[in-house]
């Protein structure tokens, strides 16, 4: 499966008369916006705000962020079986709208997280804080339940990068990446010499607020599986996932993993790497235990020589990490955990609530119990109403002058498991 | 209708509500860390652990309930079970000494109500296929 990927940079976003890309400036026409994305039953008004790097600005309670792409040539179109038909994407060309996203942003439970600071020390730790944001806030209906609020949110979100990402379709892009997966049997004959390496991509599928979604199956109800890494790129994975902001996987997370981008820089020169294996993070024990045992068998059978495995998520998803290594391991295949931790304030307390002595090549991608006072912001997209009961708040985080006291568990993507962060060692 | 293989331990009225007719119910009128360490005590009785105690990425000093479904069926300890509910509690200590949970308003308490519902109602969904 081979697929281009067209990058588009933008280096500025305001309010226009059309929505277009001029010099670079991505304009957008807020009246059309909001029509197309809108028409939820449950959903009574819609408002756009922009938030650009350095500015003042604090976004909050940030639910979904996600990169606005369009399929250009090859079959489907973006976030197959949830906006597009479910063709098997991930072939022949895809356009995105690069240093911009859609982040949805507002109230679905009364307890809240995700913070986007776009200036000041709580910038650092999120990598969208570099981005151009189109905050989309979406007001529900009095009385509307969770479930379909959250769901009502989430296609909102899908729509609007959509929205954007088509005028990408007929724009010359600044630069064009390939990406190539041969079928198995022929990759092992191109590159005989090179150790065979998998991706065991954990997903979060709990149930309300943390579920992920493949090709617009509920991934709580997969069996292990097999995916071109290119499927992913079209959106073959999306996020339903609003708890736990600094370790869940936003959908522009999935768009941009780090860990398939690094394994394609070395594809064919250091490694083979050979493909993805979607796994999921169930409650129910014996899912993990079928789970595990599938993904191990995946790996068993493609003959992969190491695997690297992510997690999403805190608590349950670190016994399905657990399981999966040390059976993949069990297999005679090395692996490589990647994960965050949550180790107390000063970092000595145990980080994972499982272990393993097989799990003996780890990746942290940071502490997620480490406090930072974030400083006033001049301007607030959603609402600080619920910060003091925030993830990782304390009572009265809140102060009088509009700073925040908190762990970084509340800041967005600050331990991204994937390594999609800032607070990362980025050698050895 | 499933038959009672199975107990609910939880301090979540909703949980209840919802499963009294399915399910033995242990109800504890008391801490998720309560319901963790009755979750222990069945353990140590031979019951088997079904369903993971550290369910949800919602913190243990975030929310206030908890969930947790234990076998019906004795037998000999269950070291797997015991490790997971063990490694459960230290992980919701640690939490716990870190910051105690907010006195949360009455709709922020149905939240999470409803979340932990969600949380073993995908478990409950998946047992029906055994």
């Amino acid at each position: 499966m081979r697929l281009e990927l067209g990058k588009i940079f933008i280096n500025d976003v305001q309010f226009g008369n059309t929505t277009k890309v001029e010099n670079g400036v991505l304009f957008i026409n807020k009246d059309e916006m909001i029509q197309e994305i809108g028409g939820d039953e449950h959903i009574k008004s819609i408002e756009i705000e922009l938030a650009h790097p350095g500015e003042e600005v604090r976004i909050t309670p940030v639910k979904d962020v996600i990169e606005p792409r369009v399929k250009v040539e090859g079959p489907g179109g973006i976030f197959p079986g949830i906006l597009s038909k479910v063709d098997t994407v991930g072939t022949g060309r895809t356009h995105a709208l690069k240093n911009v996203a859609v982040v949805t942003a507002g109230k679905i439970v009364g307890f809240q997280e995700g913070i986007i600071d776009m200036t000041g020390p709580g910038a650092d730790y999120t990598p969208f804080s570099k981005l151009h944001n189109v905050v989309v806030i979406a007001d529900p209906i009095d009385g509307l339940k969770q479930y379909d609020h959250e769901a009502a949110v989430r296609m909102i979100g899908f729509k609007a990068a959509a929205y954007l990402g088509k005028i990408a379709k007929d724009i010359q892009p600044d630069e064009v990446k390939v990406y190539e997966t041969e079928p198995l049997l022929e990759s092992v004959k191109k590159y005989p010499d090179l150790p065979k390496i998998g991706y065991v991509y954990m997903l979060q599928t709990q149930g309300l607020l943390h579920d992920t979604y493949v090709y617009g199956v509920d991934a709580k109800k997969i069996v292990p599986t097999l995916l071109y890494p290119t499927e992913i790129m079209d959106g073959a994975i999306i996020s339903g996932n609003c708890v736990s902001a600094c370790d869940k996987n936003p959908t522009y997370i999935h768009l941009n993993n780090g860990i398939i981008e690094d394994l394609y820089e070395k594809h064919g020169k250091e490694i083979n790497f050979v493909g993805v294996i979607i796994t999921n993070e169930n409650v129910y024990l014996a899912d993990k235990e079928r789970s595990s045992n599938w993904t191990a068998k995946l790996c068993k059978y493609l003959g992969l020589d190491g695997v690297i495995v992510s997690q999403e998520g805190f608590g349950n998803p670190d016994t399905d990490l657990i399981m999966n290594c040390k059976k993949i391991e069990n297999e005679g295949i090395k692996t490589v955990i990647v994960t965050d931790e949550y180790a107390g304030r000063d970092g000595a307390s145990q980080s994972l609530a499982d272990a393993d002595v097989k799990a003996d090549a780890v990746v942290t991608n940071g502490n997620a119990n480490e406090t930072i006072v974030l400083p006033p912001m001049k301007r607030l997209i959603g609402t600080t109403k619920y910060v003091d009961v925030i993830a990782g708040g304390f009572d009265g985080s809140l102060r009088p002058d509009g700073s925040i006291e908190v762990e970084i568990q509340a800041i967005t993507g600050a331990t991204n498991e994937t390594g999609y962060v800032t607070l990362s060692a980025k050698g050895f | 209708m499933i038959k009672k293989n199975a107990t609910i331990i939880t301090n979540n009225t909703l949980v209840c509500d919802k499963y009294d007719d399915k399910f033995s119910l242990l109800y504890i009128e008391d801490s998720l860390i309560e319901v963790l360490k009755v979750t222990r005590d069945k353990i140590h009785e031979g019951h088997k652990l079904l369903t993971h105690p550290l369910s949800g990425s919602v913190k243990p000093n975030e929310t206030l309930y908890k969930t947790v479904i234990v076998s019906n069926e004795k037998g000999k300890l269950d070291m797997e079970s015991l490790l997971i509910i063990e490694s459960a509690i230290e992980t919701a200590e640690k939490f716990m000494s870190m910051k105690q949970p907010p006195n949360w308003k009455d709709e922020v308490l149905a939240d999470f109500r409803e979340i932990d519902c969600t949380l073993i109602d995908s478990a409950v969904e998946s047992m029906k296929n055994y």
